[in-house]
């Protein structure tokens, strides 16, 4: 199988996190109103998620650490060399272990899927592939 | 003269394999090192979460029921001191005092299959009233139940305190017993919670209810009033004595089923 051209997988990674962004500033902002977001498909699951204890680490809200961590990504997908290609990955893989464990405490704990946290994970995941195709496949070359 | 050349020739293809070879071994030392930051980043994100997930919910070693209710709320959206799903219509309302015995013994017997059969079906929602009747360490009581309900976790935290009550007036309710109920229910700021329960406004509010509670005419808790399409406003229903009696009052409450219901006395 031919591997993308670095330019694209940074190309891709860019637009998965600038999304992503864009997902958890609506769920920040929706918690920040006091309100929670909507389920864009009915049911209440984003209410009942973004009420959880599991919505806060340390008291701050997950989706505040999620636009951080799409932030940090975004940098690392604009950047040039090996400490952007190595930065990316370690990045993207502590986001998709973190998307991994909230995923299973809605599953498991919560009883509830919030659409919103669920699209995260997928961009996440994206992510991490991505990331780690590009650490694997061009790290050590020229920039 | 060809001898040198073919000693160059091999000399160049020496430097080159060794330059390949150095290069394969930068590449192979940077995936390592990456690989070695991301499992890094995974170890301090699971200290995170475990130093956070002790502070929510660490000190309910002594408590009971925390898995219960957990499981029995599971699902169930909560809001302010609010079960269910706040788009209903049909809304039940409990007048209660945390230290009641029999509030504790009817949300464990009997509002437990009202919850699973009306309440997670979203057919109606019940909010949680303070009514303080039994001593003074109800207030306490109640009014940490609603600085809960600020970060919507009222209905946890009632339903754990009545697992873990204590024998009325007995001075069981002191700061640490609430603050394990609070984590134990879930609570996610217990700093802004522990303000809030002593703010003025939240003691107006346990005050508030309990004059409501008084001027529906109810003398003892719990107490049940009910509001919806069928109701002539807040109705009081007293004390129904089983799940079922509760049951149809939601029903006759319920646009729909309130219709019916006059149309078949007709």
């Amino acid at each position: 199988m031919r591997v993308p051209a670095e330019g694209m997988l940074r190309g891709i990674a860019t637009f998965l996190a600038t999304f992503g962004i864009g997902v958890a500033a609506y769920i920040a902002i929706a918690d920040a109103a006091g309100d929670a977001p909507v389920c864009l498909a009915g049911g209440g699951g984003c209410r009942t998620v973004a009420s959880s204890s599991y919505s806060h680490l340390l008291g701050v809200n997950v989706a505040a650490i999620g636009i951080a961590g799409y932030a940090l990504l975004l940098g690392t997908a604009l950047l040039r060399g090996d400490g952007a290609r190595m930065a990316g990955f370690a990045l993207a893989l502590t986001g998709f272990g973190f998307s991994v464990y909230l995923t299973y405490i809605e599953l498991f704990r919560i009883d509830a899927i919030c659409q919103w946290c669920l699209a995260s994970a997928v961009l996440m995941t994206l992510l991490f592939a991505a990331n780690a195709v590009r650490m694997v496949r061009y790290v050590g070359t020229p920039p | 003269m060809s001898r040198r050349r073919e000693r160059g020739v091999s000399r160049e293809e020496r430097l080159r394999k060794e330059a390949e070879e150095g290069a394969l071994e930068r590449r192979q030392r940077l995936v390592k090192l990456g690989s070695a930051a991301g499992f890094l980043g995974l170890v301090a994100l699971a200290v995170l979460i475990v130093v956070s997930q002790s502070q929510t919910s660490g000190g309910d070693t002594s408590l009971e029921g925390v898995e219960q209710v957990r499981h029995d709320l599971g699902g169930i959206p909560q809001e302010g001191m609010s079960l269910g799903d706040p788009g209903t219509k049909v809304t039940l309302v409990e007048f209660g005092d945390l230290q009641c015995p029999v509030c504790k013994g009817y949300a464990e017997e009997i509002l437990t299959d009202v919850i699973d059969s009306k309440v997670r079906s979203g057919k109606a929602k019940i909010d949680f009233r303070n009514y303080t009747i039994i001593g003074a360490e109800s207030t306490p009581a109640a009014a940490a139940a609603l600085a809960a309900g600020e970060q919507n976790r009222g209905w946890s935290f009632v339903e754990l305190f009545y697992r873990n009550q204590g024998i009325e007036n007995s001075g069981y309710v002191t700061d640490d017993f609430l603050t394990a109920i609070a984590r134990g229910a879930g609570v996610p700021d217990i700093a802004k919670w522990n303000a809030n329960r002593k703010d003025k406004q939240i003691l107006a509010e346990v005050t508030k209810t309990t004059e409501e509670a008084r001027s529906l005419g109810f003398e003892g808790t719990p107490s049940f009033a009910i509001r919806g399409p069928g109701t002539a406003g807040l109705e009081a229903l007293g004390f129904p004595e089983s799940s079922e009696e509760i049951e149809s009052a939601i029903d006759s409450a319920t646009p729909k089923l309130a219709e019916a219901a006059t149309t078949q006395t007709r």
